[in-house]
């Protein structure tokens, strides 16, 4: 897997930030009726009972685009003899979308706050840890991930990645660094910085600056968040999630950006690594983890588990964090991810990096569309 | 008004009567087709427009004008006029581009006319997506365009992408076929004497454009302006993919309210609100227009 960098190459776009606005393109087709328009939504439903790990049909697989490496597919379908049937959505937004619609999908990669509203409306099956042999990868004793804030004793899900945000910047443009947020705001690349284009993220971002949750809906909070994110502007190129597409070519000497993109941009498609640096802020940076989860109406549960099961075998887990450069909370597999990130420890997450706080959380609407009514001023202005 | 397509009324004759039987039924399909999936989904975004949010984020039918309150504020008509003035930009340069394209295809293409159009229309098979990131590689700071200025030592660099300029370059890029094709279209039916008359009677070539061929051509120039001006208005994905810190459409508003900001309502009434803006600019532009076409 060679990509050599050259004139004209189109990197693949970063994965979680490809047109997130592609929703509009692709959503709004499979919206039938009205079935996303309703009053009734269960809430904390009784879990339907887990499959047993046994091969009940094809995969119905729902993911990001080219978000596992290929010949981990390949290895599950020759092992199993059973086809992978892909979908993909290019939003959170997106694929809660479908799922809500009723599509019938037997694998799904949801943010972990996504976890819990699936989990609340009763749209996930729960998973019986005992059904999977590699299970003791993930949820051995003492592990963040046998009791995570998304997911009450992990009965609804498997962990599947975990990812920060940092700044990714040039060395060869940038000499005056210093380890923080502010470095956003730096004068020497003025014109060439660019913002996250993602609500969250950008909110977030500011938020840890001025030393607030990074959830924060509170509308004083919120508005000095909005003043310090417009006197942002004047410093900016644009705000994009294109990040690893924009550090290439050359049009971005600071980019607030996802750890694994960053390692794919160092490692996998820089001509010369030491052109790129990664740092994790030290006012503290968001970080967040996805998981794997099997939609109540699926229809082939069991080769679902089969497949998660699969996912944990530290060498499949190693085999995928070479193709995505995030890291997989697989315990056999941190040394591999470790070794990988060698050069730019900051991309690494640690296991303890995941009792900080800055979570993203599922907040109610109102909440959200204060955030959003900030966000969209500071875009708008 | 697309959707107002009915049976013509049966004339006398047995055969006729039978013709627009047959008529009637061809058109049940696109037009149910149209009731089906355009009219019913206006209807829910219209309704919607006066709907609200649960807290679990469903958007839900209600009677409330609260969304209308909203977006008449002066950020959202700043974005409005902005996005106005992107789309006018688009649509003159697509007409400065169109005209000499369409006219050398139409009157010097010869036997090589259908290729020609054939060459202008095949690249827009591909996604218009695809086509934007494409030049997102071309234009940057390191891309091919710049490499290839410093290669001949012009400049140290100019910085294309993420400004004004990319986002009306891509909306041009975008839509500009829409204009070539109608204008062409009229070009062909002209009759080529009308030229050849300016010429005889002494007009330069600027001065016989000017007052045959385009008063000839302007039927498809209007309608070019249209077929531009609209997807262009409504268009995100130039200014998301090449746009800068400033350079926010209407079209980017709305898609955030269905995304991020879970405010379906909201982005319904963003787009009610802008589809009667546009009904008014519309109305007010075809009965121009139509006086116009009726002078000739």
């Amino acid at each position: 897997m060679t990509r050599r960098r050259s004139g004209l190459i189109l990197p693949r776009p970063s994965r979680r930030g490809f047109l997130a606005g592609g929703l509009a393109l692709g959503a709004s087709m499979t919206l039938p009726g009205c079935a996303y328009i309703r009053d009734d939504a269960a809430v904390d439903a009784p879990l339907p009972e887990s499959a047993k790990a046994e091969i009940d049909g094809d995969l119905i697989y729902f993911n990001w685009a080219d978000y596992l490496a290929p010949r981990v597919l390949k290895g599950f379908q020759e092992e199993y003899g059973v086809k992978i049937v892909e979908s993909n959505y290019d939003s959170m937004e997106g694929m809660y979308a479908k799922l809500a619609a009723g599509n019938q999908y037997d694998i799904v990669f949801p943010g972990a706050k996504w976890v819990v509203k699936l989990r609340r409306e009763g749209k996930l099956r729960a998973i019986d840890k005992a059904e999977l042999q590699n299970a003791d990868q993930v949820f051995y004793s003492g592990s963040y991930f046998n009791d995570p804030w998304y997911d009450e004793g992990s009965q609804v899900s498997v962990p599947f990645t975990v990812y920060k945000t940092g700044v990714g910047w040039r060395t060869d443009k940038v000499s005056t660094m210093t380890n923080s947020w502010e470095d956003l705001w730096n004068d020497e690349a003025r014109g060439h910085i660019f913002t996250l284009d993602d609500q969250d993220e950008a909110l977030a971002m500011a938020a840890l600056i001025l030393g607030y949750d990074v959830n924060t809906a509170k509308p004083s909070e919120l508005e000095e968040i909005k003043k310090l994110l417009i006197s942002q502007k004047e410093y900016l190129r644009a705000y994009s999630s294109d990040d690893i597409n924009n550090m290439m070519g050359g049009d971005a000497w600071i980019h607030h950006m996802w750890s694994g993109d960053f390692l794919y941009l160092r490692q996998g498609l820089a001509d010369d690594p030491t052109q790129f640096d990664f740092q994790s802020p030290s006012e503290g940076v968001p970080i967040n983890s996805d998981a794997y989860v099997i939609p109540t109406n699926a229809k082939h549960p069991g080769t679902a588990m089969l497949f998660i099961d699969y996912l944990l075998r530290p060498e499949n887990a190693i085999k995928n964090m070479k193709y995505l450069y995030y890291p997989f909370p697989v315990k056999d597999a941190l040394p591999a991810f470790a070794e990988l990130a060698a050069d730019v420890p900051a991309c690494n997450v640690e296991v303890s990096d995941l009792e900080n706080e800055n979570v993203f959380r599922l907040l109610g609407a109102d909440e959200t569309q204060r955030r959003a009514a900030v966000w969209t001023e500071v875009k708008a202005s | 008004m697309a959707t107002a397509v009915e049976a013509p009324k049966a004339r006398k004759s047995p055969r006729s009567a039978q013709k627009t039987s047959l008529w009637g039924w061809l058109l049940a399909l696109p037009t149910a087709w149209m009731v089906a999936f355009f009219v019913s989904s206006m209807a829910i975004i219209v309704l919607l427009s006066f709907g609200r949010t649960t807290n679990d984020g469903y958007p839900v039918f209600a009677t409330s004008t609260a969304n209308y309150r909203a977006i008449w504020n002066q950020v959202y008509l700043e974005l409005f006029l902005r996005s106005l003035l992107y789309a006018l930009a688009t649509v003159v340069i697509s007409a400065l581009i169109a005209y000499p394209v369409a006219y050398v295809i139409a009157l010097h293409g010869g036997r090589y006319k259908n290729a020609l159009i054939a060459a202008i229309v095949v690249p827009f098979f591909a996604s218009y997506l695809i086509r934007m990131y494409a030049w997102k590689a071309l234009l940057s700071d390191d891309g091919l365009v710049n490499s290839a200025l410093r290669g001949m030592g012009l400049t140290d660099g100019v910085t294309f992408l993420n400004t004004r300029w990319a986002v009306v370059g891509g909306l041009v890029y975008g839509f500009v076929v829409f204009m070539i094709l109608p204008v062409y279209a009229s070009l062909e039916r002209l009759d080529v004497s009308l030229i050849e008359a300016g010429k005889d009677l002494y007009h330069s070539p600027v001065r016989t454009f000017f007052s045959v061929t385009l008063p000839a051509t302007r039927a498809g120039l209007y309608g070019g302006v249209l077929l531009v001006f609209l997807p262009a208005l409504g268009d995100f994905v130039s200014a998301q993919l090449l746009g800068g810190a400033s350079t926010y459409m209407m079209g980017n508003l709305v898609q955030q309210q269905f995304a991020e900001g879970q405010n379906w309502p909201l982005g319904s009434a963003l787009t009610v609100g802008m589809m009667a803006a546009l009904t008014v600019l519309m109305v007010i532009y075809l009965r121009a227009t139509a006086t116009r076409t009726r002078e000739l």
